[in-house]
């Protein structure tokens, strides 16, 4: 069987985009005016920017997170969970210690708490062989409601009546830098940066970049090559969930400067689209990034002509069935 | 004895949808395709049965609508996975944030402005009675009958079954459907549980239901165990609400992270897949 990408294939995304115009169109909204408005609202000038680029830094690091992960061949459902709980740790450290240090501790405890979130999930696949989407999605439900409890009542600030711990001292927050086209950013967006550069490096020039890549494409292979799959699965986890977590403590620490319940609006499983787009490589992760985020802020921004939030779960979904479906033509063809 | 009663009472109710969910997802995944769309499938249906019996006035309309989202988004799958031979984790989360999306769409974009009536639902116990029967078929399905045996081999191995004769695909295809059908009735359950649609209301039962079908080997008595232990939990939740347990407030959070807490625990202390089929996810 040759055939790469089928006629099925264009039809099934052309009914996708034709879903997507008919539920803006169901609300009564005008389509036209509804794409202009989404565009303008995410693109078009300094604030938007901002907003699309506040929505870029998680989507950009969870997907790198996410990544990671895949390449040794694992799912990881559970960054989203990581994110979370590598907020709550970045918090609990600024909430106690305050200056640069607590800063750079906080960023430290996003690392690690993100990290040991993963870590049952990795261990769980390697030493035990239960699926680690399965321990995953556990663990983001515990994170949900772990962090639920402790912003209602342990951390939460008493003089405030919504769901939320105090605001950051103003000497933890990451530094702002203002672009020349006058676009906020923070620079924690230099860190996500670096961390796909540094992950896109180590991935192609080391030997443990190699054996990860070995693990995923071929256990048999990895282990008769001397290579413990065990012990690299275990290693991907616990750095995706470091990554995740990462990404969480630079969310409140460079935006948010507070944590409260619910804080990812589901950045982790946006993440999964991000990752399944970059999967032919480690800079495909920037585009990508970027139109999940243009996504995002573009539906918030058409919310005024009366389209629902809800239409950025439709698209998200149709992407992934989509980058789905071309993906399977892809792997087929590898396996001839 | 009158407080035990109604927490029985509250479990089966409560415990139901999952019951339901669970069954479709152990169909589906006896066949090897993995099924983490549970939850989007049976909110989709929770949203067609409350929008489609309010504006009609007829429970059995709603009912059918409900089952017909479920079973769509079931056909979705099929097609994805089986014909595209696209991931299945990756379709199942698209599934699931199609259906999220989707139904918020549909409530707050389409119907909200038009003021919709209260829906009316079928008697609860034609629910759980169906689910009860489910299991039992179910039972005697997959241990007693070719059908059951040959839907165990695709899910085992779905190369080897094609040389024994079988048909993989339909088997598979068929298998889809009914897993629709059953979380349609749970996704319809809920709504009418809760006696109208609200966002996000299936709040993870789908995957609570994936974890009872998992801690219960993938067979459907242990599953059933599973799914009235996670709903008699919820019951409990609500009975014993701000009630003291030996002297401590059990938070709400701790009640509801109970059985994903359970799940996990028992992952960590089960070594292999746990009798799960052994091409599950493989196309």
């Amino acid at each position: 069987m040759r055939t790469r990408l089928g006629w099925t294939h264009g039809v099934f995304i052309a009914a996708s985009l034709v879903l997507i115009f008919l539920s803006v169109r169901a609300t009564g909204a005008d389509f036209g005016e509804t794409a202009q408005f989404f565009v303008r609202g995410s693109l078009g000038g300094p604030a938007a920017w901002t907003r699309t680029l506040k929505e870029f830094l998680p989507l950009l690091m969870l997907g790198t997170a996410v990544l990671v992960a895949l390449r040794a061949g694992l799912f990881n459902i559970g960054a989203d969970g990581q994110f979370t709980v590598g907020a709550l740790g970045a918090a609990v450290v600024v909430l106690r210690l305050g200056g640069a240090s607590g800063m750079l501790l906080g960023l430290a405890a996003g690392l690690a708490f993100g990290a040991l979130w993963a870590l049952p999930a990795g261990w769980i696949r390697a030493y035990r062989g239960g699926h680690e989407v399965i321990s995953t999605i556990m663990l983001n439900n515990i994170a949900r409601l772990l962090t639920l409890y402790l912003v209602k009542g342990p951390i939460k600030d008493p003089d405030q009546q919504g769901q939320t711990t105090a605001t950051f001292p103003t000497s933890t927050s990451l530094p702002e830098i203002t672009l020349p086209s006058g676009t906020l950013v923070t620079s924690g967006l230099v860190v996500g940066l670096l961390v796909v550069v540094g992950f896109w490096i180590w991935e192609r020039r080391t030997v443990a970049g190699y054996e990860l890549n070995l693990v995923g494409a071929n256990p048999t292979a990895a282990s008769v090559a001397g290579v413990s799959a065990k012990r690299v699965k275990l290693g991907a986890m616990l750095a995706s969930g470091a990554v995740a977590g990462l990404a969480g403590a630079i969310f409140v620490l460079g935006h948010e400067h507070r944590f409260y319940a619910n804080l990812s609006p589901g950045y982790g499983f946006d993440a999964l689209g991000v990752a399944m787009l970059a999967v032919s490589g480690v800079p495909a992760l920037v585009p990508a990034a970027l139109a999940f985020a243009v996504i995002s802020t573009g539906t918030a921004s058409i919310q005024t002509l009366g389209v629902p939030r809800g239409l950025s779960g439709v698209i998200l979904g149709l992407t992934l069935l989509g980058v789905a479906a071309v993906a399977g033509a892809r792997k087929r063809i590898a396996h001839e | 004895m009158n407080d035990l009663l109604l927490l029985l009472g509250s479990t089966v109710v409560l415990g139901s949808p999952l019951v339901l969910a669970a069954m479709g997802g152990l169909l589906s995944e006896r066949s090897g395709v993995m099924n983490i769309a549970l939850e989007g499938k049976m909110l989709a249906a929770a949203c067609l049965t409350a929008v489609v019996s309010s504006s009609t006035g007829n429970p059995w309309a709603g009912v059918a609508a409900g089952v017909a989202a479920s079973v769509t988004l079931s056909l979705v799958h099929a097609l994805v996975t089986q014909h595209f031979k696209a991931d299945h984790i990756v379709s199942g989360m698209g599934i699931n944030a199609l259906a999220a999306g989707g139904t918020s769409l549909l409530v707050k974009g389409v119907f909200d402005r038009e003021g919709a009536a209260a829906p009316v639902f079928l008697p609860v116990a034609a629910y759980w009675v169906t689910a009860l029967v489910a299991v039992l078929y179910l039972v005697w399905y997959l241990t007693r009958t070719r059908g059951g045996i040959r839907l165990m081999a695709v899910g085992n191995s779905p190369s080897k079954s094609r040389q024994m004769g079988l048909d993989p695909l339909r088997i598979r295809i068929v298998s889809l459907l009914a897993a629709g059908l059953l979380c349609g009735l749970g996704g319809c359950l809920i709504a009418s549980n809760a006696g109208s649609f609200t966002d996000g209301m299936t709040s993870g039962r789908g995957f609570i239901a994936l974890a009872a079908l998992i801690l219960g080997g993938w067979r459907p008595l242990p599953a059933l165990a599973g799914c009235l232990a996670f709903g008699m939990t919820e019951a409990l939740q609500l009975q014993l609400q701000g009630t003291l347990l030996l002297g401590v407030a059990i938070p709400t959070e701790a009640w509801n992270a109970l059985p994903y807490l359970a799940t996990l625990v028992a992952l960590l202390f089960r070594k292999g897949r746990g009798g799960g089929p052994a091409s599950l996810g493989v196309n």
